[in-house]
């Protein structure tokens, strides 16, 4: 080691550093820089540099104060209705639950109250990992590069982006309570004030605790680990009630108490969370800043991919225990297959989400209210869909980099059959877990069994094209409807995979509705898997009626 | 007194895994060190660990005497960075982006400093165009007026030459060079050999294999010889 910038003309320069010419005695921090002849006076408040910025936005946004009001009016209507609708189907589908029969079997079944809380912990779960993976305190780029290298206090500066995801966690924690409590429960109105209002403290207290770990230095990955190791509990938690046969048939209410003593521990975290604010490294600052407005540009532009891949990046381990040696890749084929099969196995919140959605068409065959057609159909279309997209996950970091597409010497084709493999095989997995559950339901579990077999293939084939499905085009003109208009073009793309699952397995949604398999439902799903594959397998960006279109138009262009 | 930058086995990375050799040096007052070596060596790395941007992996750095805290105010007064952060308010202008790090230091003489500065770094025909109206290399001459337009003890640059045309690299090296001999100290990564022997009194190559110190003519002819 040597020292490599001694003062000139020191006859130690060049030595080691034990010869060095400086002392140790750190400098006064109170007096002013050495560079730069400036008249300094105070420096201002963080409220004051805040306000600066929002004064200058507000001054060039060139909106009035009309225009303004009309946005908030909009705004607050569209989600007033939108909770309003949403209460309303969820009102309609508890009405039509049957009872919950009077004299339970011995063998068990899981009560709607005891489902309702499962659902309820397992979307702690996910607020506690979204909250993890988005810092959950943050600052986006403008502001890590203007504001944080400013000598001024750092918590004032963040206060307000410290404010807002425990208040929006908390908006939506009310919400998602009264939905579950007013449609699935049929509470009534106080019950549901309180219930309601638990869930907001309960939110914003799991969202603050995050904060309070980040600004202990605990790494983001470590509360997003946490959050899925309490997301899948849930439905192991489900299952180890059903098997002890001791599920209870009701759950008290949330008195005014527990409402009380959440709100206060929300309080005393929030106030917590504020005197910590200065300890939050920068570093933690970009990086939370930079995953939220990667969210939330996904969810503006309706990307789902895009939103993975923000949460997933956001807690990614950055070095691996070991190196995976790919022996199992011995050609460009294999290379891919196990190219996604690692993606796969390094992504523990897809493997938590396969594990979560093995578990719902399990519930909804044993709770009794659910344990319909209706019920199940719907838990088998939401899991599945849950769990295909977790399998594709490969496909659509390739999607993102088309160069590793094109790595290997393999046709376009080819590449979409092979990412499907993975997919296959994971939907192969759940398919057989969850028509089990269906067949014993349903009765002639084995019928059952070569559904899920016959099936498995579309779902992998709608994972793989909803991987590559084109970037939502808004250019498109707008559709009327009685929801309002609606943007075909984003309509189009969003539709690129669900299309699939809706068409391609009608014969496994038929069977569902009958409660029953018969041979031509089989022949029919084998029929409909491979469509689904040849379709899947298009690279084409198009559909097939839009590319039509154009030819005619083309056509018509070139007549004289 | 201590030096500016005390950095000792320095160990740099993401994580748990070093991405160079250890590194060591010390830098003076009005004195500047440049962090020279091939694309991926860890210069930007080192240079993030001694703003206290990342954890070092292994070894020390001191700033002013004192462990690196960027979270203390007194670090942020001290230290002024211009690392490649092409983020903005849209809603600001080039110069109101200036105003608020001169006034958010505590600068009074704010318009006077900003107005030299657009003039000197060639922006004063835009200092009210918003930041993404402007070329790359405009918006990279802004950071360096905002690295400038502040007091500070240390002034780190992230290869400053980097989407500036000839002229404006030398008006860059004169204006480093003016910074040291009012007793600044300077710590540069950079691949211009100009601006090595123009500012720099010594350099540290950077490698995965073992980091070595150079004198700035040793450093400005191997970055021209092995296109460093």
């Amino acid at each position: 080691m040597t020292d490599v910038d001694a003062p000139a003309g020191d006859p130690h320069a060049g030595e080691p550093h034990d010869a060095e010419p400086y002392g140790t005695d750190p400098y006064d921090v109170d007096e002013d820089p050495l560079v730069g002849d400036f008249d300094l006076g105070e420096v201002p408040s963080a409220r004051t540099v805040r306000r600066y910025t929002a004064q200058a936005a507000r001054a060039r946004a060139g909106a009035s104060v009309g225009s303004l009001l009309t946005d908030v009016y909009t705004a607050a209507t569209s989600v007033a209705i939108s909770v309003l609708i949403v209460l309303g189907v969820v009102q309609q589908l508890g009405d039509s639950l049957p009872p919950a029969p009077p004299v339970r079997d011995a063998g068990g079944g899981l009560s709607l109250p005891v489902l309702v809380a499962v659902l309820l912990l397992a979307a702690t779960g996910v607020l506690l990992s979204t909250a993890g993976r988005l810092g959950p305190v943050g600052v986006e780029g403008a502001q890590a590069a203007w504001w944080l290298p400013l000598p001024v206090d750092r918590r004032g500066l963040l206060r307000p982006a410290a404010a807002r995801v425990p208040v929006v966690a908390a908006l939506t924690g009310a919400l998602v309570v009264i939905v579950l409590e007013a449609g699935l429960l049929a509470t009534g109105a106080a019950a549901l004030v309180r219930a309601g209002l638990l869930g907001a403290a309960v939110a914003a207290v799991v969202v603050l605790a995050a904060a309070v770990a980040q600004s202990l230095g605990v790494p983001r990955r470590r509360i997003a680990l946490v959050g899925d190791a309490l997301l899948v509990t849930a439905p192991l938690l489900a299952v180890a009630v059903l098997l002890g046969g001791r599920a209870p048939a009701t759950l008290p209410g949330p008195s005014w108490p527990v409402v009380a003593g959440a709100a206060v521990l929300a309080a005393v975290l929030a106030v917590v969370v504020d005197r910590r604010l200065g300890d939050l490294p920068g570093r933690a600052l970009r990086e939370g800043g930079s995953v939220a407005t990667q969210a939330v540009g996904a969810v503006v532009s309706l990307d789902s991919r895009e939103l993975g891949r923000a949460l997933t990046g956001g807690a990614a381990a950055t070095s691996r225990r070991w190196v995976s040696r790919l022996r199992t890749a011995r050609g460009p084929a294999t290379a891919l297959v196990t190219a996604d099969l690692v993606v796969l196995r390094r992504s523990l919140r897809h493997v938590v989400q396969l594990v979560v959605a093995a578990g719902l068409p399990v519930l909804a065959t044993v709770v009794p209210q659910l344990a319909s057609p209706v019920g199940v159909l719907l838990a088998v279309l939401l899991g599945g869909w849950m769990a295909s997209s977790a399998s594709a996950e490969g496909a659509r970091w390739a999607e993102m980099a088309p160069v590793l597409d094109r790595l290997l010497p393999l046709d376009d084709r080819t590449v979409r059959r092979l990412r499907m493999v993975v997919p296959g095989l994971v939907m192969l997995g759940w398919s057989l877990v969850a028509l089990t559950a269906v067949g014993v339901w349903a009765g002639a579990p084995q019928h059952w069994l070569v559904l899920a077999v016959a099936s498995a293939p579309v779902w992998a084939a709608a994972a793989v094209r909803a991987a590559y499905r084109p970037a939502p085009r808004w250019d498109k003109p707008l559709i009327a409807t009685p929801a309002g208009a609606l943007p075909s073009g984003v309509l189009q793309v969003i539709a690129r995979g669900p299309d699939l699952v809706a068409f391609c397995l009608l014969p496994l949604w038929i069977a569902i509705g009958l409660t029953d398999v018969v041979t031509v439902m089989v022949t029919a799903q084998l029929a409909l898997s491979v469509v689904a594959v040849l379709i899947a397998s298009s690279t084409a960006e198009k559909g097939w009626m839009e590319r039509m279109l154009e030819q005619q138009d083309q056509g018509k262009g070139a007549t004289p | 007194m201590a030096p500016v930058v005390r950095v000792r086995d320095l160990q740099v990375g993401y994580g748990a895994a070093p991405v160079c050799a250890p590194v060591s040096f010390t830098l003076g007052e009005g004195r500047a060190v440049a962090l020279v070596g091939a694309n991926g060596s860890g210069k930007s790395t080192v240079l993030k660990t001694v703003l206290g941007l990342l954890e070092p992996v292994a070894g020390r750095v001191e700033v002013l005497g004192r462990p690196v805290d960027e979270r203390q105010v007194w670090f942020r007064r001290a230290v002024s960075s211009v690392l490649d952060d092409d983020a903005y308010f849209p809603a600001l202008t080039v110069a109101e982006h200036l105003y608020l790090t001169a006034r958010g230091h505590g600068v009074l003489d704010a318009q006077d400093e900003v107005a030299t500065l657009l003039d000197e770094f060639g922006l004063a025909d835009h200092a009210r165009a918003t930041p993404v109206s402007l070329s790359s290399g405009q918006r990279r001459r802004l950071l360096l007026a905002a690295g400038l337009v502040r007091p500070r003890s240390l002034l780190v640059l992230d290869e400053p030459e980097q989407r500036l045309d000839q002229r404006m690299r030398a008006r860059l090296a004169d204006r480093l060079r003016a910074e040291r001999e009012a007793g600044g100290a300077v710590l540069i990564a950079t691949h211009d050999p100009d601006l090595v022997a123009a500012v720099c009194t010594q350099a540290v190559h950077v490698a995965d294999d073992a980091s070595s110190v150079l004198s700035p003519a040793e450093a400005a002819d191997r970055i021209a010889r092995v296109a460093l």
